[in-house]
């Protein structure tokens, strides 16, 4: 009976050893460990470890009130002058959007390069063309593809004419295939066919003036 | 040519030299014309202003025909192209047409089964008559009768006189033009005459090529380059000290009937340049010429 006892509390003191080591290793990591946001339920950027914390909306420039109703005004159309080329538009069109655009993004980015000011750089709606063919046998046409036509639109502001050539080189010797390119002068025309009509507007102001 | 050419020509040099794009120097070329103008108002500066230039002035048109086709990819731009066109391929969402062809594989598989019964189908009635496999062979069809034209012909390569050489590349015309007693070979000049403008003095040289109906556009009223050309000093005099040559650049549109065989101009390429025009020249000339 003696061995036997022996045997149990040699057991029982090496189940106390064990816990014991276990208990200082868990008091051990909590003091690496940072005390305070273990427990904070939002996740902190490494870098900005102060980030919303105290008074900063004073620190943040003065945003102007939005206006609900902000009618769009055109930009002002540069006339041309002796050595520059006034509102100048820039338009490429193509079937494939991803070269138009990219196309579009070049032009832009070699103005930037170039030193040429960019007023606007905007995109036209895509018109859709159908292609019909005529049926082997028989009057009827069906629709054997439909084409869309994209268009994007740089615009610049002021175009000098030592720069033209080199510019208007360097676009056409980068052309890709399947795009036109055409440069023409900005209108107030150009500016107004970009907005969607309102028919009942229309309707409503012919009726006042009648 | 008085003075004011003098001035204009020496700003506009100093402007195209540095192929500088600043806004506050003035393009030489328009002022061309507002000083024959103010010549008659101010008088009594036009005493100063009489002396007359030594220099010869000359305008040269730069005519370009842009390439064709593209270029060839070279390997490592292949190697990229394949490998943007797997990715694209790889995460890409199937298109409506591929899900047609999946729909009426199904419906056939469905259709072959035993237990197959009409009634349950959906009713889609002209897409059981016209399989989106029947679709496609039809465009296989039309795509094998498709010929395309040769891309690369080698003998009009070798022809220099041909504007079908070099489809991929951009070409520039030379012309052999008699130059104070002897044939060079340079850019079609001419000489600048009193109240026109440069560029209209370019468009003169183009227009006055012989046999040639070449139209072209114009890229600017404001020249691109200059050549500055002095003449030995046994035939320098007191009035001519040498040349200036402005260039102008121009995109053919239309080239018109063919030239003759032995018509003096030639279609080269920026490489080739070197072997018809003078060094000094070419020099010149290389600076403004892109060849992309």
């Amino acid at each position: 009976m003696n061995a036997v006892f022996r045997k149990l509390q040699v057991s029982v003191t090496q189940q106390a050893c064990v816990l014991n080591q276990a208990l200082a290793l868990c008091r051990a990591t909590p003091s690496s460990q940072h005390p305070v946001w273990a427990s904070v339920s939002e996740r902190q950027y490494k870098s900005m470890p102060t980030h919303g914390i105290g008074r900063w909306r004073h620190l943040l420039p003065k945003e102007a009130p939005k206006k609900k109703k902000d009618k769009h005004q055109m930009k002002e159309i540069m006339a041309e002058t002796d050595t520059t080329y006034g509102t100048l538009n820039v338009k490429v069109s193509g079937y494939d959007m991803t070269v138009v655009e990219h196309y579009s993004q070049y032009i832009h980015n070699l103005c930037n390069r170039l030193g040429i000011k960019v007023a606007e750089s905007y995109a036209l709606p895509t018109k859709s063309t159908e292609v019909m063919l005529m049926q082997e046998q028989g009057t009827k046409m069906y629709v054997d593809a439909v084409l869309k036509t994209h268009e994007r639109v740089v615009q610049l502001s002021r175009l000098d004419t030592a720069v033209c050539p080199v510019f208007m080189d360097v676009l056409l010797k980068n052309q890709p295939e399947g795009v036109e390119l055409s440069v023409k002068e900005h209108t107030e025309a150009d500016f107004q066919a970009r907005f969607k009509g309102r028919p009942e507007l229309e309707g409503l102001i012919a009726q006042m003036s009648h | 040519m008085a003075a004011p050419c003098r001035r204009m020509a020496a700003r506009s040099l100093f402007h195209f030299l540095s192929f500088s794009r600043t806004a506050g120097g003035n393009s030489g070329f328009r002022q061309f014309s507002s000083t024959s103008v103010h010549r008659a108002t101010l008088q009594t500066k036009s005493v100063t202003e009489k002396a007359s230039s030594p220099w010869t002035l000359m305008a040269a048109v730069c005519l370009q025909r842009l390439p064709v086709i593209s270029a060839d990819c070279g390997p490592i731009e292949r190697k990229f192209r394949d490998m943007m066109l797997q990715l694209e391929l790889e995460k890409s969402l199937l298109s409506d047409h591929e899900l047609r062809l999946l729909e009426d594989a199904e419906r056939m598989s469905r259709k072959q089964a035993d237990d197959y019964d009409s009634d349950e189908e959906d009713e889609r009635g002209d897409q059981e008559i016209v399989l989106a496999q029947d679709l496609e062979d039809s465009w296989e069809q039309k795509l094998k009768s498709f010929q395309p034209a040769l891309r690369v012909t080698a003998d009009a390569d070798k022809d220099l006189t041909s504007l079908e050489r070099c489809l991929a590349d951009s070409l520039l015309l030379v012309a052999e033009q008699q130059v104070g007693g002897e044939k060079l070979w340079l850019l079609p000049q001419t000489q600048w005459q009193e109240g026109e403008t440069l560029r209209q003095t370019a468009e003169r040289a183009l227009a006055s090529l012989p046999a040639a109906g070449f139209k072209a556009t114009f890229l600017g009223n404001a020249p691109c380059g200059v050549y500055k050309y002095k003449l030995p000093k046994a035939a320098r005099t007191e009035s001519s000290v040498g040349t200036k040559v402005f260039f102008f650049k121009a995109i053919l549109s239309d080239s018109g009937p063919p030239a003759a065989p032995n018509a003096p101009f030639l279609w080269v390429k920026k490489n080739e340049l070197q072997r018809y025009l003078k060094p000094a020249y070419v020099m010149k000339v290389d600076r403004f010429i892109l060849d992309l």
